[in-house]
């Protein structure tokens, strides 16, 4: 009897995992044909391979850069890969991710927050998991496993076992894969060029007269990670500071050009909150940011 | 040890087999791996707090026994108070100190005396109203000479301790529970496959209702001043779900566990959200407490005998103590008094026992009047699990104010920040399933197809499940 039962529940158990197995590679396949999420938006519906400037960041690249107005001020060719509650590590992996589809730029310009060129990143961010869909990518397989959190290792084990990621995140990519399925071309909070903004809370019309020092040394060691894949692709990189509210970034010297906009907008009509701009902010910064890196330009 | 955690996913299968494998022929044997695995369940969370469990279940095997052997009435009584004295006296350490100690220095600055009572750092031990209780039932019944005393320490402490039910319940009778710790138990494939079906079912509710709907409920009750009122409105909504996926889910998954090791345990919950009226509810959640209540508090009171005064002075009593037994906050007192304002004028025009069947017994669907009358008693229910859920009785009556000011835009934040509405068909669809398995003890139970079921069911908790943002129990701080 107690074998017959053992057997009973060992059929089901194989039987549920091979459907969620399926269902799993399923979602999977699903995220990679949509525009749901960066990394596959990237493959699906960019099909320029050559852009003048890249911008990779978390939520301060992705609200204060809009690259539309870049373009349109000083004619060039750009996209945001940015993407929210992301560190220097998750850009390193856009920037390897970018290079795997075969597009080039002349100039990837690094906008995370300030704060995060002095981090440690001693695990995945919280929207890493975006790059499940290709964990069978050697780059992205290699970067999940250097991690030991719980998290980190579902990812990387889910190139085996789908179903571990899956589950794990099933609201962040089983919901939206059902999702594509109807709108294929539904992005995740972006626009059609990879940007997306903050609204306007207030009409709070106050001047910010003081800044207060905010030092960065560039100790994370994903900037010279990033320098050096920059380096063997030709790429130059910049490093830009958003707009901060009464905070100055005091920057160390480094061997790649900084653009340091910290201090540039000095009201408070300019921010949603402590460290992103809002609309207005967006508009502002966007141009200050055009009219400096024209004279960067070759 | 959380149902829900790999832990637990590692602790059963051990326990099962050693249970039916190495003890099969030996029932001491099989209370005492049920009493060591009983304490490893609990110590997981903090092994200090078992010397509680180990004097609460000491002191009462020696009142039980020394009640046995005494006629004397008023030596019983004694006994009798000794051990709702340590049992009571522990849960109200623990868990009441604090409170009343805030309360009573409030109430002296009040009238202008300034005291500085020194007040402790308590940590409350994880289950410690659903053991004592468990406990005083046992000794109240032998006092009452309903149960006879038994002279096993291993099957009382086993008992006491039983780990699919010691953190959350069902809280045991006694008469029902310990004497199944002196039977020996065959194992039985068609019990044990009904008891893992339960467990899938008591997951599904947790992991896919309940701790979904608690990421939002917890947004929006925490930030409710943020939120218009049709949010605010959702989120008392959300939180009904969330207690009752959680603690029905605790249920199903305690009953299923228990009845892999032959034991059977009493329902706790039987379609709730399906009352009629408040006094059906009642008769519906939380069973095993409504119960306990009833029968060593209300009937002793003199339940609905006697002059009116007296019915509306022990329906008080009995909704304010089982308020006050859920924490020591006055919101449960507030959550309490209400629900004994629901059910007073159903008592006092003697319709308090109108609905004892389940709804639409001979029908599909429920008529248009059964239909309001379910939609109005959920109302009434979410509208007193906002006090249930608020930090304080101020913080639930501003987010009732708020709410009743039927203020749009509807769902703003949430509805951009993540996939709340993808909530709501899964809620659809647990009060669709258990429609139409209303007269089931649980939708698994003797079904056709049961390999389907299974397997349906483990597909939409893998889907579906919570697992990167699991919740506690609720019920585990009570």
């Amino acid at each position: 009897m107690m074998q017959l039962f053992f057997k009973r529940i060992g059929f089901i158990l194989l039987l549920a995992i091979g459907f969620a197995t399926l269902v799993s590679a399923g979602s999977l396949w699903l995220l990679r044909q949509s525009s749901f999420y960066k990394p596959s938006f990237l493959v699906n519906d960019i099909p320029e391979k050559d852009f003048d400037y890249i911008v990779l960041g978390a939520s301060t690249g992705l609200t204060t850069l809009n690259t539309s107005v870049i373009d349109s001020v000083i004619q060039t060719k750009g996209i945001n890969l940015s993407m929210d509650d992301t560190a220097l590590s998750s850009q390193y992996l856009m920037l390897e991710h970018f290079l795997a589809q075969g597009k080039t730029t002349r100039y990837c310009v690094l906008a995370p927050s300030a704060a995060s060129f002095d981090a440690k990143d001693p695990d995945i961010s919280d929207n890493d998991y975006r790059f499940l869909p290709y964990i069978n990518e050697a780059y992205v397989f290699q970067y999940f496993k250097q991690y030991a959190s719980t998290r980190a290792k579902l990812i990387s084990n889910s190139k085996w076992l789908p179903m571990l990621g899956v589950s794990y995140f099933n609201v962040e990519v089983f919901y939206p894969s059902l999702f594509t399925i109807i709108q294929p071309k539904k992005r995740n909070r972006f626009d059609a060029k990879g940007n997306y903004t903050y609204p306007i809370k207030n009409n709070k019309d106050a001047a910010i007269s003081e800044f207060k020092a905010f030092p960065v040394s560039f100790s994370n060691p994903y900037v010279a990670k990033i320098k050096a894949l920059c380096v063997a692709n030709n790429i130059e990189l910049i490093s830009y500071f958003s707009p901060i509210k009464a905070k100055k970034v005091i920057a160390k010297t480094t061997s790649f050009p900084i653009i340091n906009h910290s201090d540039v907008l000095k009201n408070e009509a300019y921010f949603y909150d402590e460290i992103h701009v809002n609309t207005k902010g967006r508009q502002m910064a966007s141009i200050h940011f055009a009219n400096v890196f024209q004279s960067l330009l070759k | 040890m959380l149902f829900n955690s790999i832990d637990f996913a590692i602790f059963l299968p051990i326990v099962f087999i050693g249970y039916w494998f190495v003890f099969m022929h030996s029932l001491k044997g099989q209370n005492i791996l049920l009493l060591v695995a009983s304490y490893v369940f609990y110590g997981w969370w903090d092994y200090r707090f078992l010397a509680l469990i180990v004097f609460s279940t000491l002191v009462d095997f020696w009142i039980g026994n020394y009640l046995k052997k005494t006629t004397d009435t008023s030596k019983r009584k004694i006994l009798l108070y000794t051990s709702v004295f340590v049992n009571i006296g522990l849960l109200g350490f623990f868990k009441y100190y604090n409170f009343f100690i805030d309360n009573f220095t409030a109430a002296f600055s009040f009238f202008g005396s300034d005291i500085q009572p020194n007040t402790l750092n308590i940590i409350l031990p994880v289950g410690i109203s659903f053991y004592t209780f468990q406990t005083l039932s046992y000794t109240i019944d032998v006092y009452r000479k309903k149960l006879e005393p038994t002279t096993d320490f291993i099957a009382f402490a086993a008992f006491v301790s039983f780990f699919p039910q010691l953190v959350a319940g069902p809280i045991e009778r006694a008469t029902h529970l310990l004497p199944q710790f002196k039977k020996k138990h065959a194992f039985n494939s068609k019990n044990a496959i009904d008891g893992l079906q339960q467990i899938l079912w008591g997951l599904f509710k947790k992991v896919v209702i309940a701790d979904n709907c608690a990421q939002f409920a917890n947004d929006i009750f925490n930030n409710y001043p943020a939120y218009s009122s049709t949010t605010l409105l959702l989120g008392a909504f959300y939180f009904a779900f969330q207690i009752y996926g959680d603690f029905s889910g605790y249920s199903d998954i305690a009953i299923g566990t228990a009845r892999l090791f032959g034991f059977d345990l009493m329902q706790n919950f039987a379609l709730p959200y399906f009352s009629r009226d408040i006094a059906e509810f009642w008769r519906r959640w939380h069973i095993s407490l409504s119960t306990w209540f009833r029968d060593y508090v209300y009937i002793p009171l003199g339940g609905s005998r006697g002059t009116k005064g007296n019915q509306i002075r022990n329906v008080f009593i009995i909704f304010l103590v089982s308020g006050f037994w859920h924490g020591a906050n006055w919101t449960f007192i507030v959550w309490g008094f209400l629900n004994a304002c629901y059910f007073l004028p159903i008592m006092l025009t003697n319709k308090n026992r109108v609905h004892t069947n389940i709804v639409a017994e001979n029908s599909v669907l429920p008529s248009i009047k059964e239909g309001m009358q379910m939609g109005f008693t959920f109302f009434v229910t979410m509208i007193a699990w906002v006090f249930f859920r608020s930090e304080n009785v101020t913080h639930a009556f501003l987010y009732l104010k708020q709410m009743g000011t039927f203020s749009l835009p509807f769902m703003e934040k949430l509805q951009l920040e993540r996939f709340a509405f993808e909530i709501v068909p899964l809620i659809i669809l647990l009060l669709t399933i258990e429609w139409f398995t209303r007269k089931k003890e649980h939708p698994l139970k003797g079904t056709k197809q049961p390999i389907l079921a299974s397997l349906i069911l483990m597909l939409l908790i893998f889907v579906f499940g919570s697992f990167s943002k699991l919740q506690e129990f609720i019920y585990f701080q009570f």
